[in-house]
């Protein structure tokens, strides 16, 4: 039985085996390549997605937990751009390779759904995501100017 | 080469043949006109600048266009940026070696500003010429700005107007460049181009690459380096899985050796095949195949490789009879020897690392009929032409490759050995093929940054300055193993800058200085990573300095001061960092200073660089709190670039110094993912306080120079806080804990 469930707000719909990555419907089916691999086993977040407005690591999600749930991809946060996360990963420049910035702010979105002022010890506890870049500098303060932006 | 040549009028056809930003099969359609190698003007006004260097996450993507479009006087709101290639202008000489296109040794910008600058000046002579020519007016009369030519009148012609005349104008070799105070661009922390894309998901790296008929490949690698394929047991049940087309053996390809373009193996006695990989529609299909694949493999020659082997051999090393000697002066050996009794020593020892860029290596290929095209994160384009035109026995310029961003490579991409893999798969099921590889693969079949060990010897002088030193480095050369034409050769031996970059080439005062270098070869596939020897030699040397200075009873900075006193530029950093950070003021934090001038290769720049790390008690230890980075990096042509470097280069080498260790047994690595290979998060990034000091020299290196410092400046706050030497990199766990 197909898995149906909805990304960026549009209907989707997968017939294959139901334990496949959620990351991988949404990269090889939908042709969303913004979510990217990066460890398989859900330790580094470049897979990051939202599934009902949470973050959430699909390099090890089966489609199947998508079942019935609105999923958002980097491609779906804003029109253009202009989720306050993006405007201020992009004010302070945050990307240097860029590999992993979908998933950073894809869980800096979510982050400031909960938090919507955090602190750095918010920051420390929630932002495990991994950069091999260590662009971490900017990422901190681009979660805080964000939260300015809201 | 010139940087001024050009074919005819061209549709802009060279210019679009790859592009970072535009999807594959999305190509520009607006005719363009080529000015120059890397300049073509559109009719709309449209500039496209072309970009040579991978964009590996350096920022040369906006940091080497803007050098063109200020010499050029273009709107920069109307530039864009296209990789491109096949081209002699392209083409850079790293050392004693042919030119080639491929980003490395943080050589781009100094090895490009003069040429971009000539390329940009060439293309607005040739404008300015056009319109003269439209009005009828002197040249003398017509300036240019923002993209306008403007004549003494007032009157205005865009470059879009210009550009199908002035195509046809003969370029100057020598045109008129700017004076730098009118620079509109160089020296502007510019945002980078390059942002936006990575912050919406259209920014397209190597493992998002469509092709028209493409299928995907997941691979199995033996776990020993020398393993081979000795058996496929279910290969008939695999192939009728839903969507596998084919189950195709790798072979064992070399891997790559840029020594006089030929790709030799770095391994003795290669297998035949030491890889299998599932070729089929989807990625996710090949992986599932591949996970139920029955492969066997065996060890081959060097199975009973192991770290406690290979540090053995290092320990030997160290201690062996003679080294090479790198670099002697004075009478090192003959005082060490009669000052038996108060020569200090302190021994060292590093283990291999992997790159471990975030982006899993990766590449499409496309093989059809003798030609391939390549499409990926490829660091050298001419390191993978040359690789696939051997391996397939076509001319390298048939290797059309396609540069995509990188996700991270720190060196790792410029070794194509992916892409010969994606190129035998495509070969083998007649179709273009996107081959991935897994965390596990990437990690398990890295071409690994080389160990290394360190003894060092002094015996100081009455003011308790070095009198006499010995500097040891020994392990596994990587000028040895894969650069063997860059080796240095003397009477007793062959030694490897790279073992003591940071150790010979300084200017510390040494009235007595050996320095010797003890290769110790290993089967274990090895190539350059960001800053390559330096972080093992700089955390040597720098640790031995700041043992000399404790046992000399003078503070760490003054040691330094004194014996640096020879060497302006080298105490303007130094100073900086000292003074940035508060040196000397007595709070409850520990500080560490460490300096390293990074030599670019072949004596082609030299980047100051201080740094003081410092500690500060938190509830269960110490924690780095602070970093202070000073550098004197000549021209900064983009500060934002460069700070950005400063930042994550410093986050970087903490990885190292705190984290990282590939270990090996039964002839393979043991770690395979970020579990047992982690990285630094943003929990233990300190804040970071760039120092950056104008200068008047041309812009130097800058991707790698301010790693080496951090280890050695950490290393000494956290004997200053706790009183324990530390000796190993990675730092030991509880290397943090306070003096009770």
């Amino acid at each position: 039985m197909a898995v149906k469930f909805f990304v960026n707000g549009m209907p989707a719909e997968f017939d294959g085996p139901e334990e496949v990555p959620l990351l991988w419907v949404v990269r090889e089916h939908l042709n969303l390549t913004g979510s990217k691999f990066g460890c398989g086993i859900g330790l580094c977040g470049a897979c990051t997605m939202h599934v009902d407005g949470t973050a959430m690591r699909t390099c090890i999600m089966p489609v199947m937990m998508a079942q019935g749930r609105h999923v958002t991809t980097i491609e779906g946060l804003s029109h253009n751009g202009e989720h306050p996360v993006q405007k201020a990963w992009t004010e302070l420049d945050v990307p240097q390779c860029g590999y992993c910035q979908s998933g950073m702010i894809m869980a800096a979105a979510s982050l400031l759904s909960r938090h919507p002022d955090p602190s750095d010890a918010d920051i420390d506890r929630e932002m495990t995501n991994l950069c091999r870049c260590a662009t971490y500098v900017r990422i901190r303060a681009a979660i805080h100017r964000a939260a300015k932006l809201r | 080469m010139s940087p001024v040549s050009r074919r005819c009028v061209l549709t802009g056809a060279a210019l679009t043949a790859a592009s970072l930003i535009v999807p594959i099969g999305g190509r520009a359609a607006e005719s363009n006109y080529e000015i120059t190698d890397w300049i073509a003007i559109a009719p709309s006004g449209e500039v496209t600048l072309g970009l040579s260097q991978p964009e590996v996450g350096q920022g040369s993507y906006t940091a080497l266009p803007q050098i063109l479009a200020d010499e050029l006087d273009a709107d920069w709101q109307r530039v864009k940026v296209r990789f491109v290639t096949g081209k002699a202008a392209y083409k850079i000489a790293f050392r004693q070696e042919p030119p080639a296109q491929k980003e490395g040794a943080s050589m781009s910008t100094t090895a490009l500003f003069g040429r971009l600058r000539i390329a940009g000046a060439a293309a607005r002579d040739v404008l300015i010429r056009a319109a003269a020519q439209q009005w009828n007016v002197d040249v003398a009369q017509c300036r240019s700005e923002n993209g306008f030519i403007i004549n003494a009148r007032g009157e205005r012609l865009s470059y879009g107007d210009l550009a199908a005349a002035a195509a046809k104008l003969p370029l100057r070799s020598d045109p008129p460049l700017k004076d730098k105070r009118r620079f509109h661009l160089i020296g502007k922390p510019l945002p980078r181009l390059d942002t936006v894309g990575k912050c919406d998901g259209s920014a397209v790296f190597g493992i998002d690459v469509m092709v028209p008929g493409m299928l995907n490949a997941a691979i199995k690698t033996a776990r020993a380096f020398t393993g081979q394929v000795t058996a496929i047991k279910n290969e008939a049940e695999i192939l009728k899985m839903p969507g596998v087309h084919a189950v195709v053996k790798l072979a064992a390809l070399a891997i790559a050796n840029e020594d006089a373009g030929v790709q030799h193996p770095q391994l003795p006695n290669l297998p035949r095949h030491n890889a299998v990989c599932v070729v089929a529609d989807r990625f996710w299909q090949a992986n599932r195949a591949l996970d139920a694949l029955d492969v066997e493999f065996d060890g081959g020659v060097a199975a009973d490789l192991s770290t406690v082997k290979i540090e053995a051999m290092l320990e030997a090393g160290l201690d062996a009879e003679q080294g090479v000697t790198a670099l002697e002066r004075g009478e090192p050996r003959q005082i060490l020897k009669e000052r038996a009794a108060a020569v200090i020593e302190r021994r060292f020892l590093l283990p291999h690392i992997a790159h471990a860029p975030l982006e899993p290596v990766n590449a499409t290929a496309s093989y059809k009929d003798g030609a391939v095209e390549v499409w990926g994160p490829v660091q050298s384009v001419s390191a993978c032409q040359e690789a696939v035109a051997h391996a397939v026995g076509c001319a390298a310029d048939a290797v059309e490759v396609n540069v995509t961003f990188l996700g991270g490579s720190f060196g790792r991409k410029i070794v194509p050995d992916y892409v010969l893999q994606a190129v035998q798969a495509s070969k083998a099921v007649g179709r273009p093929v996107k081959l991935i590889r897994s965390r596990e693969e990437d990690m398990q079949h890295d071409v690994y940054r080389p160990n290394a060990g360190g003894r060092f010897r002094a015996v100081l002088d009455d003011r308790g300055y070095p009198l006499a030193v010995q500097a040891r480095v020994a392990g596994q050369s990587l000028f040895g193993a894969v650069r063997k034409s860059w080796l240095d050769h003397t009477p007793e031996g062959a030694w490897d800058e790279s073992m003591v970059d940071g150790i010979y080439n300084q200017s510390y005062r040494l009235p007595h200085f050996l320095v010797e270098t003890v290769d110790t070869p290993l089967p274990i596939p090895v190539y350059f990573m960001r800053s390559v020897g330096s972080t093992a030699a700089v955390f040597f040397w720098e640790s031995f300095i700041t043992e000399l200075a404790q046992r000399a009873n003078i503070d760490q900075y003054a040691y330094r001061r004194n014996l640096l006193a020879n060497d302006p530029l080298a105490l303007r950093v130094l100073d900086a960092a000292a003074q940035a950070s508060g040196w000397g003021t007595t709070t409850d934090t520990f500080r560490g200073i460490a300096y390293n001038c990074y030599i670019g290769r072949g004596g082609r720049f030299k980047t100051y660089v201080a740094e003081v790390v410092e500690l500060a008690r938190i509830a269960d230890g110490l924690a780095v709190t602070r970093v202070f980075c000073a550098v004197d990096p000549g021209l900064a042509v983009n500060p934002n670039t460069l700070r950005a470097q400063i930042e994550g280069g410093i986050g970087f080498a903490l990885t190292t110094a705190l984290k990282s260790r590939i270990t090996f047994a039964n002839g393979g690595a043991e770690q395979s993912n970020f579990f047992d290979y982690p990285l630094l998060g943003i929990d233990e990034m300190p804040e970071i306080v760039p120092i950056v000091l104008p200068s008047d020299r041309p812009p130097q290196g800058f991707g790698e120079v301010v790693l080496a410092p951090v280890a050695p400046a950490l290393a000494q706050a956290l004997l200053h806080a706790t009183g324990r030497r530390l000796d190993v990199m990675p730092f030991p766990e509880d290397a943090f804990r306070s003096r009770a």
